[in-house]
């Protein structure tokens, strides 16, 4: 694997991971996921439904080869609620990955940075590889890294928005600052606004409603993949930088002399 | 008597504009970016009916966005038909020559497991007004008999006091609907002849008092023909603004009861035909972007089938109006309206599934259940 992401330990080639929601069937999700080739999709503990085959996300993911499942947190509105749902979809997928979000507003589903951060103590206490799904907000993203989560992941823009990196100079930052891998995650519409945060210095990125409304959700899955994957190559190969001015072939200081 | 509407509800600004005709106006509110009671108020004239492909494809897309392409489903359990209350359009009014009925335990018990066989994960319980055949205690004791069984337990009944919507919150209740049937203060007061249920401000706090009391959501709702239709969905909106922005933890939805003419029953003074519920159903979309909007089987599989993912994120299916009626054993009693959409939740399925349509009947895990979260907000 060139270039592997290690998150807590366990590798992936691919930085493009998936949510599993908002799907026209599990089949179509099935399609996307593969398309993607993804190695890592979150599956929300809610849609887990043992009494009805068609309606559970749990059981056609977990026959995906190579493709680990991250039981993901949301519905729950505080800590306690998400630590609960947290041991819940660990028995149930035997993944030790957390997506931990907290969004008490069931509207706009905007992550609660104070519960995220208590549920996350108690979590990495008990082992979870915990990814917190989190404003865009520097300070917060330490916080959590010194308690011991195993990623970060600020949003780009509220969830199903696909308004893109509308929070940048914020991730910018907590890329600078972050020991742990970035992941922006939530508000992404475009190969290229998955491409631009892979360009920024984040590790991966989480895509799901702009692959589930897409018209073709496989196709768009792959676009993604594509994106993703030149966004870390143009990391790796260094990009120019930026100017305001243009590089005057007649420099203005030539006659400043050195000995004088 | 009527007083004044309170300044949060009072939708008297906007009512001219929903008789607008300028049709630059309503075309710019349809595209606006921020649009809140202004463009609705053009999005619901009769002028824009003209632009409904327009408002179609553009509610078509939030939904999609926000919702994916899910729906998500629930069933009705009525529990008991008594009523005392004299509302001129019901089926089980006071003085309706109606069979009565109400379950007991054993009965419920029955009904759950009819419903649990169904798949279904989320379901309404219903009565009359407050009578004592249901009671508070006996809501609490079915509440908490169908929270064994399903994740989801909501209820459609009579208002009540916020230490009474707290015992139901304890007892497994996630949520309440109760719609205020008409806005139209006039029309409240002729439609509901006798009763508490005459009190239209006991009724229009009652959301309020119901998410201070600890429930997680609440639907709401008016009964579209008993008043102007223009004027009720303003107000629908302006008081869903409301419950949003004073309870910002709570789940608001929005449902689209519509009366219908019907031989020899109730004749609705403003009577609002499909493509005026579907331009009101695109219109609130286009202005709360985020709420789920409701569709249940008053509507014929018809419009259900048409509006599912236009708007339209929750339906209910396979329902009965009548005391139990899900499993084998249930009496025969008087239904509260008549169904227009009698298909089996295969058959609905299969039809959300031609359409790309995911049906989704668990999306709430009672994992999350958690009393102690609403001491915050006590």
């Amino acid at each position: 694997m060139d270039d592997p992401l290690v998150i807590g330990g366990h590798a992936f080639g691919s930085r493009l991971f998936l949510g599993t929601g908002k799907f026209a069937s599990t089949r179509t999700m099935v399609e996307a996921v593969k398309a993607s080739r993804t190695e890592l999709v979150t599956v929300a503990l809610r849609r887990f439904n043992r009494e009805q085959a068609e309606d559970d996300l749990f059981g056609p993911l977990s026959e995906l080869k190579n493709v680990r499942l991250m039981p993901n947190t949301s519905g729950a509105m505080n800590a306690r609620e998400a630590i609960r749902a947290a041991m819940l979809g660990r028995e149930l997928s035997k993944s030790p990955f957390v997506k931990l979000e907290i969004h008490p507003n069931p509207h706009h589903l905007l992550p609660d940075p104070i519960e995220t951060y208590e549920a996350a103590i108690e979590l990495a206490r008990q082992g979870f590889l915990v990814l917190p799904y989190i404003p865009a907000d520097p300070v917060l993203a330490k916080r959590l890294e010194d308690v011991g989560c195993s990623a970060v992941m600020p949003l780009g823009a509220a969830i199903g928005t696909g308004k893109g990196l509308a929070t940048a100079e914020m991730i910018k930052i907590i890329v600078r600052d972050t020991n742990v891998p970035v992941i922006v995650d939530a508000g992404l519409r475009s190969p290229s606004d998955a491409a631009c945060a892979l360009e920024m210095g984040c590790s991966a990125v989480l895509v799901n409603s702009a692959i589930a409304a897409a018209e073709q959700p496989a196709a768009m899955a792959a676009a993604f993949k594509t994106g993703v994957e030149a966004g870390r190559a143009a990391r790796l190969a260094g990009l120019m930088p930026t100017s305001e001015i243009a590089q005057a072939s007649s420099p203005l200081t030539s006659f400043l002399s050195a000995n004088d | 008597m009527t007083k004044p509407l309170p300044d949060w509800l009072d939708p008297e600004r906007w009512i001219a504009l929903s008789q607008c005709v300028d049709k630059a106006a309503i075309h710019a509110a349809i595209l606006s970016e921020n649009p809140a009671e202004r463009e609705l108020a053009l999005m619901l004239s009769p002028g824009a009916g003209e632009f409904l492909e327009l408002m179609a494809r553009r509610a078509q897309a939030i939904t999609r966005r926000h919702f994916g392409r899910t729906i998500s489903l629930y069933t009705p359990l009525y529990l008991s038909n008594f009523c005392n209350g004299g509302c001129l359009y019901c089926g089980i009014a006071a003085d309706r020559r109606a069979k009565r009925a109400v379950l007991d335990e054993a009965q419920l018990r029955h009904e759950m497991e009819a419903i649990k066989k169904m798949h279904l994960e989320e379901l309404v319980l219903l009565t009359g007004e407050r009578m004592p055949e249901a009671d508070l205690p006996y809501l609490r004791e079915c509440i908490a008999i169908a929270a064994e069984y399903i994740h989801n337990v909501n209820i459609e009944v009579f208002p009540m006091e916020e230490q009474e919507y707290r015992q139901l919150a304890d007892a497994g209740c996630t949520g309440v609907t109760l719609y205020q049937e008409t806005y139209d203060q006039a029309a409240y007061e002729r439609l509901h002849r006798w009763g508490d249920k005459r009190d239209f401000f006991k009724r229009l706090d009652a959301p309020d008092r119901a998410l201070r009391g600890g429930l997680r959501t609440i639907g709401i709702g008016a009964l579209l023909g008993l008043s102007d239709p223009r004027f009720d969905i303003l107000c629908v909106y302006r008081h869903a603004k409301h419950l949003l922005k004073n309870y910002w933890q709570a789940g608001v939805s929005i449902s689209f009861p519509r009366i219908r003419p019907q031989m020899g029953g109730f004749q609705p003074d403003h009577p609002v035909d499909e493509k005026m519920l579907a331009q009101f159903i695109f219109a609130l979309k286009i202005c709360l972007p985020e709420t789920p909007l409701v569709l249940s089987t008053r509507e014929s599989p018809r419009v259900r089938d048409g509006m599912a993912g236009l708007g339209i994120s929750k339906m209910s299916v396979a329902s009965k109006t009548t005391v139990g009626g899900y499993s084998e054993d249930t009496e025969e009693s008087t239904e509260q309206f008549e169904i227009s959409d009698e298909r089996g939740i295969p058959e609905f399925c299969a039809m959300l599934r031609s359409k790309g349509l995911e049906p989704v009947f668990k999306n709430w895990d009672a994992t999350y259940r958690d009393p102690a979260h609403y001491a915050a907000n006590r």
